[in-house]
């Protein structure tokens, strides 16, 4: 991107007041900095889940974690997020009235992708719906309950049983099973729950 | 999208236009406040300080409805 094409996008975002696409414009930007120099990026965290839900859960700083390379220099993320005018760092800079912290390298256990937006500057890559709602379902009631987390894994189970989030039900249920999370029977309660709620087909009931 | 469903849904696989992804916001935040509370942002965490000098003593934005 040119300067002239950053500096219009970045206008753009700051200008915009609607939270969450304000998030994913400014993921888009600092997504499409990052990738010409071969960066590629994924948004994670409260991000990601108000990117699936609407859940009114996004707060001002968005959460984005390095796919490739897995480690990236902190010459280099200075320089980067220096195009965008930011200020800060080396893990966290202030750009567009927000903040943005880059994390380090994914973690993901899901064998299902990425998902993708086309947003407005260039493609965003985000964590998959399988990985956050284990997630949050395991945050949910470990190490104590935590009721932000239940209720994000609700809304992410209610969009899904109702058709507008893709996702895959048995990769889910493999992932709290698995050693890392060893959290299925509070998984099929909240399934269960909400599919009762909303009077849906359950997907662990065959 | 078929014509059963006229809200687009988040796929798996191939991306999702920006365009279609607006036009499933208002149906998805309904959804979730079916089983949720409508804002369920956190009260505070770690990044309390400085998103509160940010955001004129708020964590962030104030939501807005989609239309």
């Amino acid at each position: 991107m040119t300067i002239a094409e950053i500096q219009r996008a970045l206008a753009d975002i700051t200008a915009e007041t609607d939270p969450t696409p304000k998030h994913f414009k400014l993921a888009s930007l600092v997504s499409a900095v990052f990738r010409e120099r071969g960066v590629e990026l994924v948004v994670v965290g409260g991000s990601a889940i108000e990117f699936y839900t609407e859940g009114g859960y996004v707060s001002g700083d968005l959460d984005m974690c390095l796919v490739s390379p897995p480690r990236l220099d902190i010459r280099t993320r200075q320089e980067l997020m220096g195009r965008l005018g930011a200020r800060g760092g080396p893990r966290s800079w202030q750009v567009a009235g927000h903040f943005v912290d880059i994390l380090g390298e994914v973690e993901t256990l899901a064998r299902t992708p990425f998902d993708e937006l086309e947003a407005p500057y260039g493609p965003v890559r985000l964590v998959s719906p399988e990985d956050l709602l284990i997630e949050r379902v395991l945050i949910s009631v470990y190490p104590q309950r935590y009721e932000p987390a239940e209720q994000c894994a609700r809304k992410l189970i209610a969009v899904a049983l109702s058709g507008q989030v893709e996702m895959d039900w048995r990769e889910v249920r493999r992932l709290a099973e698995s050693p890392e999370y060893l959290i299925l029977p509070v998984l099929e309660t909240a399934v269960g729950e909400v599919a009762h709620e909303l009077g849906k087909p359950n997907p662990y009931h065959s | 999208m078929n014509s059963e469903n006229p809200i687009p849904i988040i796929p798996k696989g191939r991306p999702i236009s920006w365009e279609d992804w607006l036009r499933g916001r208002r149906a998805r935040r309904e959804t979730g406040n079916r089983v949720a509370p409508e804002i369920i942002r956190r009260p505070r965490s770690s990044s309390d300080p400085r998103l509160r000098m940010l955001f004129n003593g708020e964590r962030g934005l104030p939501f807005k409805k989609p239309s």
